[in-house]
């Protein structure tokens, strides 16, 4: 029994002096007691966190289960989850429906593009609302905060005239100059996530930097950039991540297909799959080509996810997102 | 010290003509006090023109695709747009937002299902997110696998992934396979009940889904927040409940109120917001009708706008800043 041994101490209670002294059968049996408590305790946890965790792995399990489904395997009762066999011809079906690479291209050209863009600038902006005091910085943030807010459909009208005008339609202009302005996408939210980063950093090296006559910028891109790869890192995987997910821009500014992002072949699957099979859609459509479709529209964000998952889930700790 | 040099060079010609004017006596003081005070000013001038050049992309971008448009699509509100050459304006006075509220038939019905599935939504999104967060947080092994797992929707759940789930049921239907919740629902609690636990199962999944980012939120307050206070609490007695009510909470409480903001503004900014499909359609789908897209969307701004406001000041009530001492 590992159990601190009875030590004395002047001034106790004695209530305090009873219990340091009790005798052992109580000690252990209330050894018992904590372990078995500590130990229920733990495999509730592992329950709750096993059913939280069931309800986001379900839809991928049911993603994966249905795209290997044959046609007769979709209306049989009996198979619920796991198909009769691997029916893998809905995958190069899907691949070629949605011209993969072509989207798969368009995809990563919008994220890094806008990601890209959206991490230098805010770093930039971030910092001049962190660390340097000038009138009227705080009515600023204000309005950095008011832009979070504003739905992007309040100014879409407007938006799309502008891009009209510049021949910015059926273009990623849209998408990745915006971006470099801190703009675009969320901006406002990771010119905060940068400002509350760079606001945790220690003031000293900044102070030695400048008494060396290090200008502004060159404090910036010198010293403080590269302090700042945790929060440089999240800021660009959020990025990646939510321009590749992003739905409701580029319907508006690309209405061509060859240009469409991946998930957005999934709205116009029936029809590109008539047009490459000509005219045969009818037979090969069902929930398993849209459901392979599905996966390998999924497929390179959860690639990715995979091996920066560690920097999603604990460099956020690092970043001071919450002072 | 070069450039303390260079700065004083200019200002040497007026220092000496205080010193001629204050007399031979106070030529030691009066020749460094006017330099010191002008490079102070010329330093804070300095500090200031950084902060401009620093926040000057994003003030430009803010004035191109934000106040610009911001401006125009108010203006746009009060007038008749059928294309989008700027030319063929006309005016309508406040006829558009007339016609949002009064003759319209299909606004506001969207508009009161959007504030009421918000309503419901949102304390879930709360609640769940801070739940699984603090799960997350546990010091036991393997947690970090959890982790990963509950930021996967973040990754994976862009719109059209979700819409193609929805199209195909997976919601109530695969959560509770094997218990059919809503006959049960229907045979103890009435079709009423039975209608709304179906509504509540089919949007659970996604709106679990949305919980990401205030997951990742709370688990960064939660990391925060000092382990010494929780000791304290243990020596002087209190249980796991206690400490959740009374350290874990009261100084998570700012952390709460970001989140309430980040959840409300996702929320209502979501794609399957019916409100917002609407204006889309209205300004791009349904024959170009961009005026009176531009009155709906300013409209709905605003209201979303007001409900912000006023969450934010009567929660603002109950947060406690720690080390917030008059500093």
């Amino acid at each position: 029994m590992a159990v601190a041994a009875p030590v004395q101490v002047q001034g106790q209670s004695r209530t305090q002096r009873w219990v340091q002294n009790r005798p052992q059968w109580l000690r252990d049996t209330q050894v018992f007691r904590r372990r078995t408590i500590t130990f229920l305790q733990r495999a509730f946890t592992y329950i709750v966190l096993v059913d939280i965790a069931f309800v986001f792995l379900v839809p991928i399990f049911y993603i994966l289960a249905t795209s290997l489904k044959t046609a007769q395997d979709l209306t049989d009762p009996t198979i619920v989850w796991f198909p009769s066999g691997f029916f893998w011809v809905n995958y190069p079906l899907a691949y070629l429906a949605m011209n993969y690479p072509r989207s798969l291209a368009n995809s990563l050209w919008i994220s890094l593009g806008a990601a890209i863009g959206q991490t230098i600038s805010c770093a930039f902006v971030g910092y001049g609302f962190a660390r340097i005091r000038f009138p009227g910085r705080d009515a600023l943030f204000a309005l950095v905060l008011f832009t979070f807010l504003v739905p992007p459909q309040t100014i879409i009208v407007p938006l799309f005239i502008l891009y009209k005008n510049l021949g910015w339609i059926n273009s990623y202009n849209p998408f990745i100059v915006p971006s470099f302005f801190g703009h675009g996408l969320k901006g406002a939210l990771f010119v905060v996530v940068f400002r509350q980063f760079f606001k945790t950093q220690p003031w000293e090296l900044e102070e030695a930097a400048r008494i060396d006559g290090a200008s502004a910028f060159g404090t910036w891109w010198r010293i403080m950039l590269p302090l700042s790869t945790a929060a440089i890192v999240v800021v660009f995987l959020f990025s990646v991540v939510w321009h590749w997910n992003d739905f409701f821009e580029p319907f508006i500014y690309l209405n061509r297909m060859e240009h469409f992002t991946l998930p957005m072949r999934l709205s116009v699957l029936s029809p590109s799959l008539d047009q490459v099979t000509g005219g045969q859609a009818g037979d090969l459509f069902n929930e398993a080509l849209v459901m392979a479709a599905v996966f390998l529209v999924i497929l390179p964000p959860l690639a990715i996810y995979m091996f920066t998952q560690r920097f999603f889930v604990e460099s956020i700790d690092r970043t001071g997102l919450v002072e | 010290m070069k450039m303390r040099v260079r700065r004083n060079e200019p200002s040497k010609p007026m220092a000496g003509g205080a010193a001629g004017a204050g007399g031979a006596g106070g030529a030691g003081d009066s020749n460094n006090m006017p330099p010191v005070s002008r490079r102070r000013m010329s330093l804070s001038f300095q500090r200031t023109l950084e902060g401009y050049f620093f926040v000057s992309p994003w003030a430009l971008g803010f004035l191109i695709f934000m106040a610009w448009p911001l401006f125009q699509s108010f203006f746009l509100s009060f007038h008749e747009l059928q294309a989008t050459s700027l030319s063929d304006l006309k005016f309508r006075g406040i006829d558009n937002y007339k016609e949002a509220f009064f003759i319209d038939a299909r606004f506001l019905p969207r508009l009161k299902d959007t504030l009421q599935q918000n309503l419901l939504d949102i304390p879930v999104i709360m609640i769940f997110s801070l739940f699984s967060a603090i799960l997350a947080n546990q010091k036991i092994r393997g947690v970090t696998a959890f982790r990963a797992v509950f930021f996967l929707p973040l990754v994976i759940g862009s719109a059209q992934v979700i819409q193609q789930l929805f199209d195909q049921g997976v919601g109530g239907a695969v959560l509770s396979r094997g218990v059919n919740i809503q006959e049960l629902a229907f045979q103890y609690l009435g079709p009423d009940a039975a209608s709304g636990v179906e509504g509540i199962l089919n949007r659970l999944l996604f709106v679990l889904w949305k919980t990401g980012v205030q997951m990742l939120i709370f688990l960064a307050g939660l990391n925060s927040v000092s382990p010494v206070l929780y000791e304290a609490a243990r020596v002087d007695g209190a249980t796991d409940w206690d400490r959740f009510w009374k350290v874990t909470l009261p100084l998570l409480s700012p952390v709460i109120l970001v989140n309430l903001v980040y959840t409300i503004v996702d929320s209502f900014t979501d794609t399957f917001n019916q409100v917002l499909q609407y204006i889309q359609q209205t300004a791009f789908a349904g024959g170009f009708r961009l005026g009176y897209a531009a009155a709906l969307g300013w409209v709905y701004f605003a209201i979303v706008f007001i409900i912000l406001a006023v969450v934010v000041r009567v929660t603002n009530r109950y947060v406690f800043y720690a080390g917030d001492r008059s500093s």
